[in-house]
Protein backbone atom coordinates (compact mmCIF):
# COMPACT_ATOMS: atom_id res chain seq x y z
CA UNK A 1 0.00 0.00 0.00
CA UNK A 2 1.41 3.18 -1.11
CA UNK A 3 1.69 6.12 1.37
CA UNK A 4 3.21 8.66 -0.18
CA UNK A 5 2.91 8.95 -4.00
CA UNK A 6 4.90 12.26 -5.14
CA UNK A 7 4.84 13.70 -8.65
CA UNK A 8 6.19 15.51 -11.10
CA UNK A 9 7.53 17.70 -8.24
CA UNK A 10 8.96 21.34 -8.87
CA UNK A 11 9.77 24.13 -6.37
CA UNK A 12 12.10 27.24 -8.12
CA UNK A 13 14.00 29.83 -5.99
CA UNK A 14 16.04 32.50 -7.48
CA UNK A 15 19.37 32.73 -6.64
CA UNK A 16 21.54 36.17 -6.89
CA UNK A 17 18.46 37.59 -9.43
CA UNK A 18 18.24 34.03 -11.69
CA UNK A 19 15.71 31.57 -11.20
CA UNK A 20 17.05 28.10 -10.31
CA UNK A 21 15.44 24.70 -10.04
CA UNK A 22 15.77 23.77 -6.01
CA UNK A 23 13.58 20.96 -6.96
CA UNK A 24 13.34 19.44 -10.80
CA UNK A 25 10.65 16.68 -11.43
CA UNK A 26 10.94 14.60 -9.03
CA UNK A 27 8.37 11.51 -8.74
CA UNK A 28 8.55 8.54 -5.73
CA UNK A 29 6.19 6.79 -3.76
CA UNK A 30 6.80 5.30 -0.15
CA UNK A 31 4.88 2.06 0.99
CA UNK A 32 3.66 1.05 4.18
CA UNK A 33 6.69 0.31 6.53
CA UNK A 34 8.97 1.20 4.04
CA UNK A 35 12.07 3.57 4.10
CA UNK A 36 13.25 5.69 0.81
CA UNK A 37 16.37 7.09 1.58
CA UNK A 38 17.10 10.38 -0.26
CA UNK A 39 20.43 11.22 -1.22
CA UNK A 40 22.69 14.18 -2.95
CA UNK A 41 25.50 16.80 -2.25
CA UNK A 42 24.38 19.62 -0.12
CA UNK A 43 22.12 22.02 -2.24
CA UNK A 44 20.47 18.96 -4.58
CA UNK A 45 17.22 19.74 -3.08
CA UNK A 46 16.46 17.26 0.06
CA UNK A 47 15.42 19.12 2.49
CA UNK A 48 13.52 21.33 -0.08
CA UNK A 49 11.89 18.22 -0.93
CA UNK A 50 10.92 17.08 2.90
CA UNK A 51 9.60 20.53 3.24
CA UNK A 52 7.50 20.58 -0.05
CA UNK A 53 6.14 16.56 1.52
CA UNK A 54 5.39 18.50 5.09
CA UNK A 55 3.79 21.21 2.83
CA UNK A 56 6.12 23.63 5.05
CA UNK A 57 6.54 25.33 1.88
CA UNK A 58 4.10 24.73 -1.51
CA UNK A 59 5.48 23.92 -4.44
CA UNK A 60 5.05 25.27 -8.19
CA UNK A 61 4.00 22.23 -9.82
CA UNK A 62 3.42 18.95 -9.05
CA UNK A 63 1.35 16.32 -7.23
CA UNK A 64 1.45 14.79 -3.51
CA UNK A 65 -0.91 12.03 -2.73
CA UNK A 66 -0.57 11.18 0.97
CA UNK A 67 -2.52 8.17 2.18
CA UNK A 68 -4.48 8.25 -1.07
CA UNK A 69 -5.47 11.80 -0.81
CA UNK A 70 -4.48 15.26 -2.70
CA UNK A 71 -2.43 16.41 0.04
CA UNK A 72 -2.04 19.92 -1.52
CA UNK A 73 -5.80 20.10 -2.02
CA UNK A 74 -6.61 19.65 1.96
CA UNK A 75 -7.09 23.57 4.34
CA UNK A 76 -7.94 24.06 7.53
CA UNK A 77 -9.18 21.47 9.64
CA UNK A 78 -8.67 18.70 6.99
CA UNK A 79 -5.52 19.69 7.02
CA UNK A 80 -4.75 19.73 10.15
CA UNK A 81 -5.69 16.26 10.73
CA UNK A 82 -3.96 14.70 8.35
CA UNK A 83 -0.91 16.41 9.27
CA UNK A 84 -0.92 14.51 12.65
CA UNK A 85 -0.47 11.70 10.24
CA UNK A 86 2.97 13.15 9.11
CA UNK A 87 5.88 13.80 11.43
CA UNK A 88 9.10 15.04 11.26
CA UNK A 89 12.43 14.35 13.52
CA UNK A 90 15.36 17.04 12.77
CA UNK A 91 19.05 17.09 13.13
CA UNK A 92 19.10 19.18 15.71
CA UNK A 93 16.23 18.42 18.53
CA UNK A 94 17.85 21.61 20.72
CA UNK A 95 16.58 23.49 17.76
CA UNK A 96 13.27 21.98 17.36
CA UNK A 97 12.10 22.43 21.15
CA UNK A 98 11.68 24.97 23.20
CA UNK A 99 14.91 24.43 25.65
CA UNK A 100 13.56 25.33 28.18
CA UNK A 101 10.59 23.65 28.48
CA UNK A 102 10.17 20.11 30.38
CA UNK A 103 9.83 16.73 28.53
CA UNK A 104 6.42 16.35 29.36
CA UNK A 105 5.30 19.35 27.81
CA UNK A 106 6.95 18.71 24.27
CA UNK A 107 4.99 15.37 24.24
CA UNK A 108 1.88 16.66 25.80
CA UNK A 109 1.47 19.34 22.98
CA UNK A 110 0.85 16.89 20.09
CA UNK A 111 -1.49 14.63 22.58
CA UNK A 112 -3.18 18.08 23.39
CA UNK A 113 -3.45 19.53 19.85
CA UNK A 114 -4.21 16.67 17.85
CA UNK A 115 -7.34 15.61 20.60
CA UNK A 116 -5.71 12.39 21.11
CA UNK A 117 -5.93 12.01 25.19
CA UNK A 118 -7.65 13.53 27.67
CA UNK A 119 -5.83 15.87 30.28
CA UNK A 120 -6.20 13.23 33.02
CA UNK A 121 -4.85 10.66 30.97
CA UNK A 122 -2.16 12.55 29.49
CA UNK A 123 0.39 11.82 31.67
CA UNK A 124 0.01 7.29 31.87
CA UNK A 125 0.30 8.21 27.57
CA UNK A 126 3.60 10.43 27.99
CA UNK A 127 5.14 7.56 30.05
CA UNK A 128 4.15 4.72 28.00
CA UNK A 129 6.10 7.23 25.01
CA UNK A 130 9.48 7.52 26.87
CA UNK A 131 9.11 4.04 27.40
CA UNK A 132 8.53 3.02 24.24
CA UNK A 133 11.63 5.35 22.71
CA UNK A 134 13.80 3.83 25.48
CA UNK A 135 14.24 6.19 28.03
CA UNK A 136 13.17 6.34 31.71
CA UNK A 137 9.36 7.69 32.33
CA UNK A 138 10.65 9.66 35.12
CA UNK A 139 12.58 11.76 32.64
CA UNK A 140 9.32 13.43 31.94
CA UNK A 141 9.95 16.10 34.62
CA UNK A 142 13.15 17.54 33.01
CA UNK A 143 14.06 20.31 31.20
CA UNK A 144 15.37 19.76 27.52
CA UNK A 145 18.42 21.49 27.88
CA UNK A 146 19.21 19.35 30.59
CA UNK A 147 19.01 15.90 28.82
CA UNK A 148 21.41 14.34 26.53
CA UNK A 149 21.92 14.98 22.72
CA UNK A 150 20.95 11.31 22.16
CA UNK A 151 18.51 11.69 24.80
CA UNK A 152 16.92 15.03 23.10
CA UNK A 153 16.09 13.17 19.37
CA UNK A 154 14.60 9.89 21.39
CA UNK A 155 12.41 12.58 22.73
CA UNK A 156 12.19 13.49 19.66
CA UNK A 157 10.99 10.47 18.27
CA UNK A 158 8.37 10.30 20.95
CA UNK A 159 7.10 13.26 19.75
CA UNK A 160 6.75 12.40 16.19
CA UNK A 161 4.56 8.94 17.14
CA UNK A 162 2.59 10.73 19.34
CA UNK A 163 0.46 11.05 17.10
CA UNK A 164 0.73 7.34 15.55
CA UNK A 165 1.70 8.81 11.69
CA UNK A 166 2.00 6.73 9.29
CA UNK A 167 5.08 8.59 7.62
CA UNK A 168 8.05 10.09 9.07
CA UNK A 169 10.41 12.66 7.83
CA UNK A 170 13.76 11.68 8.81
CA UNK A 171 15.85 15.05 7.79
CA UNK A 172 19.59 14.41 8.80
CA UNK A 173 18.51 12.88 11.96
CA UNK A 174 21.06 11.02 12.60
CA UNK A 175 23.75 13.07 11.58
CA UNK A 176 24.72 15.20 14.43
CA UNK A 177 25.21 11.88 17.22
CA UNK A 178 27.80 10.17 18.03
CA UNK A 179 28.29 7.09 15.97
CA UNK A 180 27.74 4.90 19.73
CA UNK A 181 24.11 6.92 20.08
CA UNK A 182 23.61 6.79 16.30
CA UNK A 183 23.51 2.58 16.30
CA UNK A 184 20.89 2.51 18.79
CA UNK A 185 18.48 5.26 17.22
CA UNK A 186 19.15 3.44 13.99
CA UNK A 187 17.85 0.18 15.87
CA UNK A 188 14.83 2.15 17.46
CA UNK A 189 13.61 3.45 14.19
CA UNK A 190 13.54 0.30 12.84
CA UNK A 191 11.88 -1.73 16.32
CA UNK A 192 9.43 1.33 15.49
CA UNK A 193 8.67 0.70 11.81
CA UNK A 194 8.20 -2.91 12.09
CA UNK A 195 5.89 -2.63 15.43
CA UNK A 196 3.91 0.46 14.12
CA UNK A 197 4.42 -0.48 10.23
CA UNK A 198 5.50 3.21 9.95
CA UNK A 199 7.05 4.73 6.81
CA UNK A 200 10.54 6.43 6.94
CA UNK A 201 11.31 9.44 3.91
CA UNK A 202 15.00 9.09 5.51
CA UNK A 203 16.98 11.83 4.38
CA UNK A 204 20.87 11.35 4.73
CA UNK A 205 24.13 12.66 3.09
CA UNK A 206 25.94 9.49 4.64
CA UNK A 207 25.49 6.58 2.27
CA UNK A 208 26.64 4.05 4.96
CA UNK A 209 23.56 4.75 7.26
CA UNK A 210 21.14 4.52 3.90
CA UNK A 211 22.78 1.21 3.09
CA UNK A 212 22.19 0.18 7.05
CA UNK A 213 18.36 1.39 7.16
CA UNK A 214 16.64 2.33 3.79
CA UNK A 215 14.71 -0.38 1.32
CA UNK A 216 15.31 1.91 -1.26
CA UNK A 217 17.60 5.16 -2.54
CA UNK A 218 16.85 7.93 -4.60
CA UNK A 219 19.96 9.90 -5.63
CA UNK A 220 19.11 13.51 -6.38
CA UNK A 221 21.41 16.56 -8.29
CA UNK A 222 20.97 19.88 -8.67
CA UNK A 223 16.93 18.90 -7.60
CA UNK A 224 16.37 16.19 -10.10
CA UNK A 225 16.53 12.69 -9.53
CA UNK A 226 19.93 11.39 -10.86
CA UNK A 227 18.84 7.57 -10.19
CA UNK A 228 16.95 5.39 -7.47
CA UNK A 229 16.48 1.77 -7.07
CA UNK A 230 17.25 -0.55 -4.17
CA UNK A 231 19.39 0.82 -1.51
CA UNK A 232 21.99 -1.51 -1.45
CA UNK A 233 21.84 -2.51 -5.38
CA UNK A 234 22.41 1.45 -6.38
CA UNK A 235 25.14 2.13 -3.47
CA UNK A 236 27.27 -1.13 -4.61
CA UNK A 237 26.86 -0.34 -8.22
CA UNK A 238 25.95 2.91 -8.84
CA UNK A 239 25.64 4.19 -12.54
CA UNK A 240 24.79 7.94 -12.11
CA UNK A 241 28.03 10.47 -12.41
CA UNK A 242 26.99 11.93 -9.33
CA UNK A 243 26.14 8.26 -7.52
CA UNK A 244 29.53 7.32 -8.46
CA UNK A 245 31.30 10.48 -7.05
CA UNK A 246 29.23 10.18 -3.83
CA UNK A 247 30.00 6.43 -3.50
CA UNK A 248 33.77 6.99 -4.30
CA UNK A 249 33.95 10.28 -1.80
CA UNK A 250 32.43 7.26 1.50
CA UNK A 251 35.34 6.98 3.57
CA UNK A 252 36.10 3.03 3.58
CA UNK A 253 37.20 1.36 6.85
CA UNK A 254 40.29 -0.69 5.60
CA UNK A 255 40.05 -3.50 8.14
CA UNK A 256 41.70 -6.98 7.25
CA UNK A 257 38.95 -8.70 8.94
CA UNK A 258 39.70 -12.34 10.04
CA UNK B 1 61.60 10.32 14.20
CA UNK B 2 61.99 13.34 16.49
CA UNK B 3 59.38 14.72 18.35
CA UNK B 4 57.73 17.91 17.10
CA UNK B 5 56.01 18.84 20.74
CA UNK B 6 54.98 16.53 23.68
CA UNK B 7 52.37 16.80 25.70
CA UNK B 8 53.01 15.45 29.67
CA UNK B 9 50.56 14.99 31.72
CA UNK B 10 47.82 17.50 30.46
CA UNK B 11 45.04 18.17 32.64
CA UNK B 12 42.37 20.87 31.87
CA UNK B 13 39.37 21.45 33.62
CA UNK B 14 36.88 24.07 32.72
CA UNK B 15 33.42 24.87 34.11
CA UNK B 16 30.41 24.02 34.27
CA UNK B 17 27.39 24.64 36.12
CA UNK B 18 29.44 26.07 38.58
CA UNK B 19 31.62 23.06 39.23
CA UNK B 20 35.13 21.71 38.00
CA UNK B 21 34.25 19.65 34.49
CA UNK B 22 37.95 17.91 33.67
CA UNK B 23 38.34 18.14 29.63
CA UNK B 24 40.98 16.43 29.59
CA UNK B 25 42.56 14.31 32.18
CA UNK B 26 46.87 13.20 32.46
CA UNK B 27 47.03 13.16 28.44
CA UNK B 28 50.67 12.09 27.69
CA UNK B 29 51.75 11.78 24.00
CA UNK B 30 54.22 13.09 21.16
CA UNK B 31 53.48 14.40 18.26
CA UNK B 32 56.29 13.71 15.95
CA UNK B 33 57.57 16.36 13.32
CA UNK B 34 56.37 15.39 9.80
CA UNK B 35 53.68 12.73 11.07
CA UNK B 36 49.79 12.84 10.86
CA UNK B 37 48.01 12.38 13.72
CA UNK B 38 44.88 11.90 13.95
CA UNK B 39 42.83 12.52 17.29
CA UNK B 40 39.06 10.69 17.50
CA UNK B 41 36.71 10.43 19.84
CA UNK B 42 33.14 11.48 20.41
CA UNK B 43 31.51 14.59 21.58
CA UNK B 44 32.83 15.36 24.98
CA UNK B 45 35.78 13.29 24.88
CA UNK B 46 38.35 16.35 24.27
CA UNK B 47 39.64 16.02 21.59
CA UNK B 48 38.99 19.82 20.78
CA UNK B 49 40.26 20.66 24.11
CA UNK B 50 43.64 19.00 22.96
CA UNK B 51 44.33 20.72 20.11
CA UNK B 52 42.56 24.30 21.74
CA UNK B 53 45.36 23.48 24.48
CA UNK B 54 48.51 22.62 21.91
CA UNK B 55 47.60 25.92 19.91
CA UNK B 56 46.92 27.84 23.29
CA UNK B 57 43.82 28.84 22.54
CA UNK B 58 42.38 27.95 25.44
CA UNK B 59 39.66 30.03 27.21
CA UNK B 60 41.09 31.99 29.66
CA UNK B 61 39.54 30.88 32.59
CA UNK B 62 40.28 26.74 31.92
CA UNK B 63 42.68 25.49 34.88
CA UNK B 64 45.80 23.89 33.14
CA UNK B 65 48.38 21.56 34.54
CA UNK B 66 50.81 19.35 32.73
CA UNK B 67 53.31 20.23 29.99
CA UNK B 68 53.11 20.97 26.44
CA UNK B 69 56.74 21.17 24.97
CA UNK B 70 57.91 22.00 21.60
CA UNK B 71 61.36 21.53 20.18
CA UNK B 72 63.16 25.12 20.16
CA UNK B 73 65.17 24.49 17.35
CA UNK B 74 61.96 23.12 15.04
CA UNK B 75 60.71 26.88 15.89
CA UNK B 76 63.13 29.28 14.97
CA UNK B 77 63.41 27.91 10.97
CA UNK B 78 59.94 27.41 10.26
CA UNK B 79 60.72 26.34 6.51
CA UNK B 80 63.56 23.63 7.91
CA UNK B 81 63.43 20.59 9.59
CA UNK B 82 66.25 20.66 12.66
CA UNK B 83 68.80 17.82 13.44
CA UNK B 84 67.24 15.47 15.56
CA UNK B 85 66.80 16.28 19.40
CA UNK B 86 65.93 14.56 22.37
CA UNK B 87 63.75 15.87 25.26
CA UNK B 88 66.15 18.34 26.79
CA UNK B 89 65.70 20.78 23.84
CA UNK B 90 61.81 20.75 25.10
CA UNK B 91 60.65 23.54 26.85
CA UNK B 92 57.81 24.77 28.38
CA UNK B 93 55.48 27.24 26.03
CA UNK B 94 53.05 29.16 27.65
CA UNK B 95 52.82 30.50 30.94
CA UNK B 96 49.31 28.96 31.46
CA UNK B 97 50.61 25.65 30.35
CA UNK B 98 53.53 24.53 32.65
CA UNK B 99 54.70 22.04 35.07
CA UNK B 100 53.26 21.52 38.35
CA UNK B 101 54.53 19.82 41.21
CA UNK B 102 51.58 18.57 42.06
CA UNK B 103 50.29 15.24 39.97
CA UNK B 104 46.99 15.59 37.98
CA UNK B 105 44.42 13.73 40.25
CA UNK B 106 43.58 12.11 36.98
CA UNK B 107 46.72 10.99 35.42
CA UNK B 108 46.59 7.90 34.54
CA UNK B 109 49.55 5.78 36.43
CA UNK B 110 51.40 3.87 33.47
CA UNK B 111 52.13 7.49 31.73
CA UNK B 112 52.92 9.37 34.55
CA UNK B 113 56.87 8.46 34.57
CA UNK B 114 58.20 11.14 36.02
CA UNK B 115 57.66 9.93 39.48
CA UNK B 116 55.93 12.75 40.87
CA UNK B 117 55.14 13.27 44.69
CA UNK B 118 51.53 13.97 45.47
CA UNK B 119 52.32 17.02 47.76
CA UNK B 120 49.11 19.21 46.30
CA UNK B 121 49.82 23.23 45.66
CA UNK B 122 47.93 25.30 46.95
CA UNK B 123 46.14 26.35 43.46
CA UNK B 124 45.14 23.05 42.88
CA UNK B 125 41.45 23.30 44.18
CA UNK B 126 40.93 26.56 42.80
CA UNK B 127 38.24 26.89 40.15
CA UNK B 128 39.35 28.98 37.43
CA UNK B 129 41.34 31.95 36.83
CA UNK B 130 44.65 30.67 37.26
CA UNK B 131 46.74 31.51 34.59
CA UNK B 132 49.95 32.20 35.91
CA UNK B 133 51.34 31.54 39.34
CA UNK B 134 50.22 28.11 39.93
CA UNK B 135 53.48 26.37 39.18
CA UNK B 136 55.85 25.38 41.34
CA UNK B 137 58.47 24.10 38.90
CA UNK B 138 57.88 26.24 35.93
CA UNK B 139 60.90 27.04 33.82
CA UNK B 140 61.87 30.70 33.13
CA UNK B 141 59.70 31.92 30.03
CA UNK B 142 61.51 32.22 27.04
CA UNK B 143 59.22 34.53 24.30
CA UNK B 144 61.28 33.09 21.35
CA UNK B 145 60.28 29.30 22.80
CA UNK B 146 56.60 30.32 22.18
CA UNK B 147 55.14 28.55 18.96
CA UNK B 148 52.51 31.27 17.63
CA UNK B 149 49.48 30.66 16.40
CA UNK B 150 49.42 31.83 12.72
CA UNK B 151 52.83 31.60 12.35
CA UNK B 152 54.22 27.97 14.03
CA UNK B 153 50.35 27.08 13.74
CA UNK B 154 47.86 26.79 11.81
CA UNK B 155 44.44 26.22 12.96
CA UNK B 156 41.01 25.21 10.74
CA UNK B 157 37.82 25.08 12.29
CA UNK B 158 34.93 23.21 11.67
CA UNK B 159 32.82 26.47 10.85
CA UNK B 160 34.98 28.56 8.13
CA UNK B 161 31.81 30.90 8.54
CA UNK B 162 32.61 31.89 11.99
CA UNK B 163 36.39 31.32 11.45
CA UNK B 164 36.48 34.01 8.54
CA UNK B 165 35.93 37.61 9.05
CA UNK B 166 32.53 38.14 7.32
CA UNK B 167 33.03 41.91 6.03
CA UNK B 168 37.07 41.95 5.03
CA UNK B 169 37.84 40.82 1.72
CA UNK B 170 39.13 37.08 1.37
CA UNK B 171 42.63 38.81 0.18
CA UNK B 172 43.14 40.70 2.92
CA UNK B 173 42.31 38.44 5.18
CA UNK B 174 45.35 35.91 4.37
CA UNK B 175 47.60 38.72 3.51
CA UNK B 176 47.18 39.96 6.73
CA UNK B 177 48.29 36.79 7.99
CA UNK B 178 51.60 37.27 5.35
CA UNK B 179 51.99 40.69 6.90
CA UNK B 180 52.18 40.33 10.09
CA UNK B 181 54.16 36.86 10.44
CA UNK B 182 56.08 36.95 7.84
CA UNK B 183 56.81 40.78 7.98
CA UNK B 184 56.41 40.95 4.25
CA UNK B 185 54.82 44.87 2.47
CA UNK B 186 51.52 44.56 1.58
CA UNK B 187 51.74 44.30 -1.85
CA UNK B 188 54.17 40.70 -1.12
CA UNK B 189 51.80 40.17 1.44
CA UNK B 190 48.94 40.46 -1.31
CA UNK B 191 51.02 38.25 -3.99
CA UNK B 192 51.75 35.49 -1.21
CA UNK B 193 47.68 35.65 -0.61
CA UNK B 194 47.13 34.73 -4.16
CA UNK B 195 50.10 32.37 -4.28
CA UNK B 196 47.92 30.23 -1.54
CA UNK B 197 44.31 30.65 -3.08
CA UNK B 198 45.99 28.98 -5.91
CA UNK B 199 47.72 26.20 -4.26
CA UNK B 200 44.31 25.37 -2.28
CA UNK B 201 42.77 25.02 -5.61
CA UNK B 202 40.47 27.80 -5.79
CA UNK B 203 39.31 28.82 -9.29
CA UNK B 204 40.38 32.40 -10.28
CA UNK B 205 41.93 32.96 -7.35
CA UNK B 206 42.85 36.70 -8.56
CA UNK B 207 39.19 37.60 -8.68
CA UNK B 208 38.75 35.57 -5.20
CA UNK B 209 41.07 38.00 -3.51
CA UNK B 210 38.52 40.30 -3.60
CA UNK B 211 35.05 38.83 -2.72
CA UNK B 212 33.37 38.42 0.82
CA UNK B 213 33.06 35.02 2.15
CA UNK B 214 29.44 35.06 1.90
CA UNK B 215 30.15 35.07 -1.95
CA UNK B 216 31.77 31.75 -1.84
CA UNK B 217 30.06 27.94 -1.07
CA UNK B 218 30.69 26.19 2.09
CA UNK B 219 33.70 23.92 0.17
CA UNK B 220 35.29 27.28 -1.15
CA UNK B 221 34.84 29.14 2.39
CA UNK B 222 37.03 25.91 4.02
CA UNK B 223 39.79 26.25 0.98
CA UNK B 224 40.26 29.44 2.12
CA UNK B 225 40.33 28.78 5.64
CA UNK B 226 43.19 26.89 5.29
CA UNK B 227 45.19 29.17 2.76
CA UNK B 228 44.89 31.38 5.65
CA UNK B 229 46.27 28.96 7.81
CA UNK B 230 48.84 27.65 6.23
CA UNK B 231 49.61 31.28 4.22
CA UNK B 232 52.42 31.99 6.66
CA UNK B 233 54.37 28.43 6.47
CA UNK B 234 53.39 27.07 9.87
CA UNK B 235 55.17 24.07 10.88
CA UNK B 236 51.85 22.41 12.48
CA UNK B 237 48.45 22.31 11.12
CA UNK B 238 45.71 21.54 12.88
CA UNK B 239 42.14 20.75 11.40
CA UNK B 240 39.72 20.52 14.02
CA UNK B 241 36.67 18.84 12.47
CA UNK B 242 37.71 20.85 9.63
CA UNK B 243 34.95 18.50 7.10
CA UNK B 244 32.34 17.98 9.60
CA UNK B 245 29.69 20.37 8.29
CA UNK B 246 30.25 19.82 4.57
CA UNK B 247 28.79 16.82 2.07
CA UNK B 248 30.53 13.58 1.78
CA UNK B 249 31.80 14.63 -2.11
CA UNK B 250 33.77 18.03 -0.89
CA UNK B 251 34.60 16.59 2.68
CA UNK B 252 36.86 14.15 0.52
CA UNK B 253 37.75 16.69 -1.64
CA UNK B 254 39.18 19.23 1.16
CA UNK B 255 40.92 15.81 2.93
CA UNK B 256 42.55 15.53 -0.78
CA UNK B 257 43.76 19.12 -0.58
CA UNK B 258 44.69 18.59 3.29
CA UNK B 259 47.32 15.80 2.49
CA UNK B 260 48.50 17.25 -0.47
CA UNK B 261 49.67 20.50 1.40
CA UNK B 262 51.33 18.77 3.91
CA UNK B 263 53.22 16.35 2.08
CA UNK B 264 54.55 19.48 -0.11
CA UNK B 265 55.45 21.68 2.74
CA UNK B 266 56.64 19.16 5.06
CA UNK B 267 54.37 19.65 7.64
CA UNK B 268 53.12 17.66 10.83
CA UNK B 269 49.14 17.58 10.98
CA UNK B 270 46.80 17.11 13.78
CA UNK B 271 43.83 15.90 12.09
CA UNK B 272 40.74 16.23 14.78
CA UNK B 273 37.95 14.29 13.77
CA UNK B 274 34.86 11.91 15.02
CA UNK B 275 34.78 9.74 12.20
CA UNK B 276 37.21 7.10 12.85
CA UNK B 277 36.96 5.78 9.17
CA UNK B 278 37.54 9.44 7.58
CA UNK B 279 40.63 9.95 9.72
CA UNK B 280 42.21 6.37 8.97
CA UNK B 281 42.29 8.20 5.17
CA UNK B 282 44.96 10.69 6.60
CA UNK B 283 46.59 9.46 9.32
CA UNK B 284 50.24 7.72 10.11
CA UNK B 285 48.52 6.96 13.54
CA UNK B 286 45.83 7.51 15.63
CA UNK B 287 45.01 8.56 19.08
CA UNK B 288 41.44 7.80 20.57
CA UNK B 289 40.03 10.04 23.28
CA UNK B 290 36.92 9.09 25.84
CA UNK B 291 35.85 11.15 28.54
CA UNK B 292 39.28 13.26 28.52
CA UNK B 293 41.34 10.23 28.66
CA UNK B 294 43.63 8.89 26.13
CA UNK B 295 42.06 5.30 25.46
CA UNK B 296 44.56 4.42 22.74
CA UNK B 297 47.11 5.60 20.93
CA UNK B 298 49.04 3.36 17.72
CA UNK B 299 49.84 3.17 14.16
CA UNK B 300 46.84 3.21 11.75
CA UNK B 301 46.84 0.05 10.82
CA UNK B 302 47.22 -1.22 14.51
CA UNK B 303 44.32 0.80 16.05
CA UNK B 304 41.69 -0.62 13.00
CA UNK B 305 43.03 -4.30 12.41
CA UNK B 306 44.39 -4.87 16.20
CA UNK B 307 42.85 -2.38 18.27
CA UNK B 308 43.76 -3.27 22.25
CA UNK B 309 40.82 -1.15 23.74
CA UNK B 310 37.85 -2.48 24.01
CA UNK B 311 36.08 0.84 23.50
CA UNK B 312 38.38 1.54 20.08
CA UNK B 313 36.34 -1.84 18.92
CA UNK B 314 33.22 -0.04 19.60
CA UNK B 315 34.05 2.63 17.54
CA UNK B 316 35.42 0.64 14.87
CA UNK B 317 32.16 -1.89 14.71
CA UNK B 318 29.60 1.20 15.09
CA UNK B 319 31.17 2.55 12.00
CA UNK B 320 28.45 1.57 8.97
CA UNK B 321 30.53 1.43 6.07
CA UNK B 322 29.72 0.53 2.82
CA UNK B 323 30.53 -2.99 3.28
CA UNK B 324 28.88 -3.45 6.46
CA UNK B 325 26.12 -5.58 7.46
CA UNK B 326 22.57 -3.80 7.35
CA UNK B 327 20.64 -3.12 10.33
CA UNK B 328 17.76 -4.13 8.32
CA UNK B 329 19.39 -7.40 8.21
CA UNK B 330 20.07 -7.92 11.51
CA UNK B 331 16.79 -7.28 12.71
CA UNK B 332 15.03 -9.59 9.77
CA UNK B 333 12.43 -6.35 8.81
CA UNK B 334 11.41 -5.73 5.60
CA UNK B 335 9.06 -3.43 3.91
Amino acid sequence: MTVLAVSSLAKRYRRGGKPFAAVDDVSFEIGRAETLALAGPSGSGKSTIARLVLRLIEPDAGRVDFEGADFLALSGAALRARRARIQMVFQDPLAAFNPRVTVARVLDDPLRIHGIAPRAERPRRIAALLERVGLDAGLAARAIHEISGGQRQRVAIARAIATRPTLIVLDEAVSALDVSVRGQILELLLDLQRQERIAYLFISHDLGVIRAVAHRVVILDAGRIAESGDARAVIANPRSAIGKALVAATPRLTRNRP
Amino acid sequence: MTALLSVRDLSVGCRRDRAEAPALKGISLDVKTGERLAIIGESGSGKSTLALAIAGLLARGAKVEGLIGWKQSSLQSPHSFAPPSVLPDISPTRGEISSSAAGSPHATPAIGESGRDSSISPQVGEMSGRTEGGAVERRPFHPRDNPLLGRDIGFVFQDPSSSLDPVMPIGKQIAEVVHTHLGLSWPDSFAQAKTVLDRVRLPDPEAVLHVYPHQLSGGQKQRVAIAAAIAAGPKLLIADEATSALDTIVQAEIVALIRRLVAEDGMTLLFISHDIALAATLADRVAVLRHGELVELGETDQILNAPRHAYTRALLDAHLGLDAEPLLDRQGASA
